[in-house]
């Protein structure tokens, strides 16, 4: 029973995971807000790997409620429309641990590469990294729906190759 | 059908920076931009010269054997504090055969082991070993063997060094006027707790990562705009030596609709009058605090088109846990290479550099009063302040204007 529980979260998962990739190689902000819960304690992390191994809290991307994820929507499509060199992106990702963390809810860590094409420009890396991830399954039945309580996106590079726009 | 166009080119792009700049002293040869042996001859005479540069806090290594790399230009360094709690700063490399010494950003080590034949060397930079000694040159001598040290200086715990050999001293160096505003940005008395890094390249000449003006706010900035910020009363000021300075008045953004946390832009600072404190020390460090970000960059020149910044962001020492859990929350995203009100400013470094590989001149407009006279005078919002710092670099690089003698 507890097995068959498991598969069907597992395939949530992964959807969820399809659904976050999708939106942002879509450049669609509105989707990739949608992938995180709505509970107004919902965070998502950008930061480097430096400052991760180093204890230091600062991060490329700070949204540490619900709100602030809506807001980093509007920074995109209304505060920065306009004054950007356009890119696009590839997301890949591998899952690498899951283990279960109350109730329907799940750590999941993930490694991850971003390809970046610039427009009119050749694809190259902007970085790799690890998502450490809470998940949580939403929904019963036979209705299953996975959403991030929390994203931490922990990206490799010492140095990024530009600014950034859209999220990891 | 029929096209206009108020100028039409005709001359002869070398693409190579004019030897002799224009007689005009708000035009800027685009030229300067995009000319790689001129990068060549900046490194001499500016980031090799008699100048100082910022490569640090001593904040971001406050412990005992902490350590951070960083390059001034090609030079590679190697900052540490030692045993007796001072900062050296050291060329990152052995003094065996030049092996590079240290590999990492930044750590902590009882001492610095050379992997090649095993030199060992204390925080201090004394040579402490080195194995097989008795067979070295007859002139060998261990104790003039030590980390060769780079000239370095401190104020309020930012660390500068110089490679040049006439550098004035560092207080005058910074001058006078500069002081109180540095003092002002850097927490008052330096006593920083380091909150952690982005850091970035941009794909940009260092003069174009440098050449920001002070009133392009409310017209590129479209964050300033939805949250109906307006600027308050403030001043700008340069240096001789090409330092600008800039104090502004923080009104608190109001008419608030746009931000669903709104927490974001809360300024907790004690003195709203000088609430956005700017520091731009020749030739590239720039140090922001604005609202309740203190913001140091230390920046890299790495070719005439790549320049890395490495945004370094601060808490005060008595901050309540409080204040510091805002200010990580407002450092992070509010002013860096990805930050609401300046994403746009880095996106403008890269498009400005690409645009300046055309010929021609940039034009400085917005406060300009004369077309023979550096400006000394310059209003908070005038495009016109960078003017000194261009006229500074003129002369260090030793280019004559038209009809200079
Ligand atoms: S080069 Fe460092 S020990 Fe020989
Ligand atoms: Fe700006």
């Amino acid at each position: 029973m507890s097995q068959a529980i498991t598969a069907a979260h597992n395939s949530a998962i992964d959807a969820l995971h399809t659904a976050y990739l999708a939106a942002l190689d879509q450049g669609d902000m509105a989707a990739w807000a949608a992938t995180f819960a709505l509970a107004p304690d919902t965070r998502y992390f950008c930061t480097s790997a430096e400052n991760d191994r180093r204890g230091l809290p600062l991060a490329l991307m700070y949204d540490d409620c619900r709100g602030r994820i809506d807001d980093r929507v509007s920074f995109v499509t209304k505060v920065w429309a306009g004054t950007y060199q356009p890119y696009r992106t590839r997301h890949f990702i591998q899952r690498l641990s899951m283990d279960a963390a109350g109730t329907n809810q799940y750590r999941v860590t993930s490694g991850f590469t971003i390809m970046m094409t610039p427009e009119g420009g050749a694809t190259t890396v902007l970085t790799s990294g690890e998502y450490r991830d809470l998940i949580e399954i939403q929904g019963d039945g036979d209705k299953f729906r996975a959403v991030f309580r929390e994203r931490r996106a922990v990206y490799d590079a010492d140095v990024l190759p530009r600014y950034i726009v859209f999220p990891f | 059908m029929s096209t206009h166009s108020t100028h039409v080119y005709t001359g002869t792009y070398t693409g190579d920076a004019p030897r002799v700049w224009p007689a005009k002293v708000n035009q800027i040869p685009k030229e300067v931009f995009g000319d790689e042996a001129l990068f060549e001859e900046e490194l001499k005479k500016i980031f090799y010269g008699d100048t100082w540069h910022a490569v640090g806090h001593a904040a971001e290594i406050p412990n005992v054997g902490d350590f951070k790399t960083f390059d001034l230009g090609r030079v590679p360094l190697l900052i540490a504090r030692g045993k007796d709690n001072q900062v050296r700063v050291f060329f990152n490399s052995c003094t065996h055969r030049g092996n590079q010494l240290e590999t990492s950003v930044s750590g902590n080590r009882k001492e610095f082991e050379c992997p090649y034949h095993r030199w060992l060397f204390s925080l201090d930079g004394t040579l402490a070993a080195c194995p097989g000694s008795k067979e070295f040159a007859p002139d060998f001598k261990q104790e003039h063997f030590g980390l060769v040290e780079v000239k370095t200086d401190q104020y309020l715990g930012l660390i500068l060094v110089t490679m040049g050999k006439n550098t004035p001293p560092l207080k005058e160096w910074l001058g006078e006027s500069a002081l109180p505003t540095l003092n002002a940005l850097l927490g008052g008395d330096g006593r920083l707790k380091l909150l952690g890094y982005q850091k970035v390249r941009y794909a940009s000449n260092w003069k174009g990562y440098n050449d920001n003006d002070g009133y392009h706010a409310p017209l590129l900035h479209t964050g300033f705009r939805l949250l109906n910020w307006q600027g308050g009363k403030g001043f700008q000021r340069m240096t001789p030596n090409g330092h600008v300075l800039f104090e502004a008045e923080l009104k608190p953004a109001t008419g608030n609709g746009f931000l669903k946390d709104p927490s974001l832009i809360e300024f907790k600072g004690s003195n709203p009058e000088r609430g956005s404190v700017i520091t731009q020390l020749f030739p590239m460090t720039v140090m922001t605090k604005h609202m309740d970000v203190i913001n140091l960059r230390f920046a890299i020149a790495r070719s005439h088109e790549v320049t890395e910044v490495h945004y370094a962001y601060f808490a005060h020492e008595d901050d309540s846990e409080e204040l510091v859990q805002h200010r990580i929350r407002q450092s992070s995203n509010l002013l860096g290479a990805c930050g609401m009100v300046s994403m746009e400013d880095a996106a403008i470094f890269q498009r400005i550099h690409i645009g300046n590989q055309t010929p021609g001149f940039a034009e400085f407009q917005k406060g300009v009063t004369s077309l023979t006279e550096i400006p000394t005078d310059v209003k908070q919002n005038d495009e016109t302040g960078n003017l000194p710092r261009w006229e500074h670099y003129r002369k260090v690089m030793g280019f004559k204007r038209e009809g200079e003698q």
